[in-house]
């Protein structure tokens, strides 16, 4: 860990860094970003939108540009998935966050949403680490599914060295043996970043697991590891998602799952305090 | 070129005709202020006769004198109905024409060159009425109506207060991602600095935001994209990309119509002009009548005839049939010189 300049905590007091975006405070209190995986249509996102806002979510997520495994798959509606994000924005006051995959789209996408997103695939993107790290806006650093804790710290270095601090590390689950669930989720991370950088650290109970009955349990043990947020997947009609339908809470689970994490965050306060 | 490119070509041509021969509508209506006949069967044979014979290629002589028969026979259709015209700088789709639309959705929108044309086409009795724009909360007043309006003897019938939404609009099927020119009004082109260097664009003023609307539309320059009005996405079937591009938001622009004849209706604002004597507290005089009757002023402009010359212009909340009001314009009156009542109508807030 030794090239890690600006990412590591290097020994000193620890001081944590705390992103806002609006009226949410990343890095103080528990956060939850919600949304569809991807932008299908105006009536899909507003809707699910609504519905994760009125549940207690803080921030809203939607892919407009979407990597998919298949050049064949949907691949989001783009900068009208952008607009479509904007107007969602703007009835719920929910922040949002999105991906950006081209660093010919990253000054266009700011120009819509609050937090980059750079996924699993390019995190080690270089160019676009650069790219992303000369914006003002907050960036959302996925993992990559092959890496180790080390190359993830040093993908969020590039994004700081280019001079944006306000980078949110995102684990999203690993690669493994096992075939039972989507990914293997990496908990052991939280805490992990903890003792080494002062970033905050969120997790991804959707990707990490891809199992519907997996996520609120791992969304639970999250906010008990320490993360300072979790993103999850909502779509208001999983069975007729375009894109991870089957990893998808509808808005009912997703509401059952927040009165949960509420409590627990209460306890864990308190835990915390001893 | 496949059938969907051919059939596209055909669309673009179709939207043009239908562009033109609405222009075509307008300018029979104009004539029509000019004449008072609808009937004039030697013009009507002239023109056929010169189509007859100027028809290109494809175009028989029988199947375009089926057409223009048609268009003419429109045409004095509309010349007998009872339409007023409001002439505005731009073209169709500026802000102008939304304004005057907020003031009367039954008038008839005439693009006109400059706002010199638009007080010419009122004078003139070529249009009804004129609307012009006289100040924006970004760019502050607009110079060139002010000194129109110190030197015209039209009246002040209604105001609009419309906000203003630049939007990005592109061509459809246009990639965000080889935009790299901007065209536009030198306004809305001042008003989205931060957007233009943001995203390292080139901007290339325009002499009309509409008018880079139309001329995106008709000529498809590579790498273009405009910032105009979303009424001018719709006229010229153009993509909306962005809305609210401004730089600081709450963008205003007010809007007066102009008339040859006064208002006649009841009226809650009025507008003079006046200029007062070089001498020490001419204009304070002026003011002072206001104060001591209580009158609030909503706007003081000032526009300079020469050297150290000023004419003023104030609004104020008030009706030209309240005694109060009466009095204060007799008093004013006697104070200043050149003075001239504007006008008394009603303001228009939009949104």
């Amino acid at each position: 860990m030794k090239n890690l300049r600006l990412t590591a905590l290097n020994g000193g007091p620890p001081r944590r860094t705390v992103i806002r975006v609006g009226e949410v405070t990343i890095g103080e209190g528990f956060t939850v970003i919600a949304g569809p995986c991807s932008v299908e249509s105006e009536a899909q996102t507003l809707e699910t939108a609504r519905a994760v806002k009125e549940a207690g979510a803080h921030m809203l997520r939607g892919g407009a540009f979407k990597p998919r495994s298949s050049p064949y798959s949907f691949q989001g509606l783009g900068i009208k998935g952008l607009q479509i994000l904007e107007k969602a924005k703007k009835e719920t006051c929910l922040p949002v966050v999105t991906e950006v995959l081209d660093p010919r789209d990253v000054s266009w996408v700011c120009e819509y949403v609050d937090v980059l997103q750079i996924g699993t695939r390019n995190m080690q993107n270089y160019s676009l680490l650069k790219e992303v790290g000369k914006t003002d806006k907050p960036v959302l650093l996925k993992r990559g599914m092959y890496s180790t804790l080390e190359e993830w710290l040093n993908c969020a270095e590039y994004i700081l060295a280019e001079g944006n601090p306000n980078v949110i590390l995102c684990e999203r689950g690993i690669r493994s043996f096992d075939t039972y669930t989507r990914n293997t989720l990496d908990l052991s991370v939280v805490p992990a970043v903890k003792e080494v950088s002062h970033l905050p650290i969120f997790v991804d109970p959707s990707h990490g697991t891809g199992k519907l009955t997996l996520i609120e349990p791992m969304s639970l043990a999250a906010r008990a590891a320490g993360a300072d947020g979790i993103m999850v997947e909502v779509h208001c009609n999983p069975a007729e998602a375009l894109c991870d339908g089957d990893q998808s809470l509808s808005p009912a689970m997703f509401a059952s799952m927040m009165v949960k994490l509420t409590h627990l965050d209460i306890c864990m306060k308190e835990i915390e305090g001893m | 070129m496949d059938l969907k490119d051919i059939r596209k070509r055909i669309d673009f041509l179709d939207s043009k005709i239908l562009r033109i021969l609405n222009d075509r509508m307008e300018l029979a209506l104009m004539a029509k202020k000019l004449k008072t006949n609808v009937e004039d069967s030697d013009r009507e044979k002239a023109l056929l006769d010169r189509i007859r014979q100027n028809s290109p290629g494809l175009i028989n002589s029988e199947f375009i004198e089926k057409v223009y028969t048609e268009i003419i026979k429109e045409s004095k259709n509309l010349q007998m109905g009872d339409f007023s015209l409001i002439g505005f700088k731009g073209e169709h789709g500026a802000y102008d024409e939304i304004a005057s639309r907020e003031w009367d959705k039954d008038l008839i929108s005439i693009p006109c060159a400059g706002y010199s044309q638009v007080f010419e086409g009122v004078r003139t009795g070529l249009h009804d009425y004129g609307i012009v724009a006289v100040e924006n909360t970004l760019g502050g007043i607009v110079g060139e109506v002010n000194e129109l309006l110190v030197n015209t003897d039209l009246y002040v019938v209604g105001a609009v207060e419309l906000p203003i939404s630049l939007c990005l609009l592109v061509l459809s099927g246009a990639d965000h991602r080889e935009i790299r020119t901007i065209y536009s009004s030198s306004q809305a082109l001042a008003q989205c600095t931060n957007f233009l260097s943001r995203n390292n664009l080139e901007a290339v003023q325009y002499y009309d935001s509409a008018g880079a609307a139309k001329m995106l539309a008709e000529e498809m320059p590579q790498g273009a994209a405009v910032i105009a009005s979303k009424l001018a996405a719709e006229i010229y079937d153009l993509h909306v990309i962005k809305e609210d591009m401004d730089n600081f938001g709450n963008n205003v622009t007010r809007f007066l119509v102009l008339s040859k004849e006064e208002n006649k209706e009841e009226g809650d604002k009025c507008s003079i002009v006046f200029s007062t004597e070089h001498r020490a507290g001419t204009l304070f005089n002026a003011l002072e009548v206001f104060a001591r009757k209580n009158i609030n002023l909503t706007r003081i402009g000032s526009i300079r005839s020469s050297m150290g010359d000023y004419t003023f212009f104030l609004d104020f909340i008030g009706s030209n049939r309240d005694e109060n009001v009466i009095a204060a314009l007799r008093d004013v009156e006697a104070v200043t010189v050149n003075f001239r009542f504007m006008g008394c109508y009603k303001e228009r807030k939009v949104g």
